[in-house]
């Protein structure tokens, strides 16, 4: 196993959050440090793991407990729920529309809820791939959402459904 | 140490690590782990920013600090100073 692949692993000791916005950044800097100590040998490249791997440890230890004592609005300031927050690119209506959904699907047909459903689980795993920062993924869930939405509105138009309900979350 | 570092120009993770490691003439070698625990409390208390860079280095994220991590790096910087000059005081007074 490569010392990145132990250290990425490691990574995942740390909360959700905190992984989400700062594991690729920790990673590169990983990366180029241990390019940098193989330069100036093996013992070094050895004193400079265990540090590194001792002080992920630590560190993952003390986030927990951070995460665990500090109010999210505190938290929130650095490390921001990305489910909670609504991409530049996508519009307030699409936003709601998994919280309209409840209201306005109770009389809908199946086909219509069908549809309405799949917008919203674009919708999560398009902010799921953005707090990941998969930005491909999120552009490719961003494609298919729009087609998807493309398509409730023609469903709607077929039975004739008003959607006033999610302009009003919007 | 990390604001010393930023105080001259906005940095990223790897920058941070080399400068405040020949900042301290290799006394201070942070871990990463510890490095970006720091970053989180300095951008929870608003001290620093995260932003991203144009150029094209493989760094993209960098951080730069705000005019109250500058403020607070002045407020510590006149407490060191005004320890290093009682410190300087009793030193001479014993010695007198």
């Amino acid at each position: 196993m490569s010392v990145v692949r132990a250290y990425r692993l490691l990574l995942r000791l740390y909360p959700a959050d905190y992984q989400a916005f700062f594991r690729a950044e920790m990673e590169q800097a990983f990366q180029r440090a241990v390019e940098a100590r193989r330069k100036e040998g093996r013992r070094a490249v050895l004193r400079f793991l265990v540090a590194e791997f001792t002080g992920l440890c630590i560190g993952a230890t003390a986030e927990w407990i951070s995460k665990l004592t500090t109010d999210c609005s505190v938290r929130g300031r650095c490390l921001p729920d990305l489910r909670m927050m609504r991409p530049t690119a996508v519009s307030r209506e699409v936003w709601f529309a998994g919280a309209c959904l409840e209201a306005s699907q109770s009389s809908q047909p199946a086909e219509v809820m069908e549809a309405q459903a799949r917008v919203s689980m674009l919708i999560e795993r398009m902010v799921r791939a953005i707090a990941h920062h998969d930005f491909p993924g999120a552009r490719r869930y961003s494609d298919e959402e729009r087609q998807a939405r493309a398509e409730l509105r023609r469903l709607q138009e077929k039975y004739n459904i008003d959607d006033s309900g999610m302009d009003r979350c919007s | 140490m990390i604001l010393l570092s930023l105080a001259e120009k906005p940095r990223h993770g790897y920058s941070l690590l080399k400068d405040i490691e020949s900042l301290s003439n290799g006394r201070v070698q942070l871990s990463t782990g510890t490095l970006y625990g720091a970053l989180r409390r300095l951008l929870e208390d608003l001290w620093i920013e995260r932003f991203e860079q144009d150029d094209t280095s493989r760094e993209k994220q960098a951080y730069r600090l705000t005019p109250v991590g500058r403020k607070q790096l002045h407020a510590e910087l006149e407490r060191m100073k005004q320890l290093t000059r009682m410190a300087t005081a009793r030193l001479r007074t014993k010695e007198a």
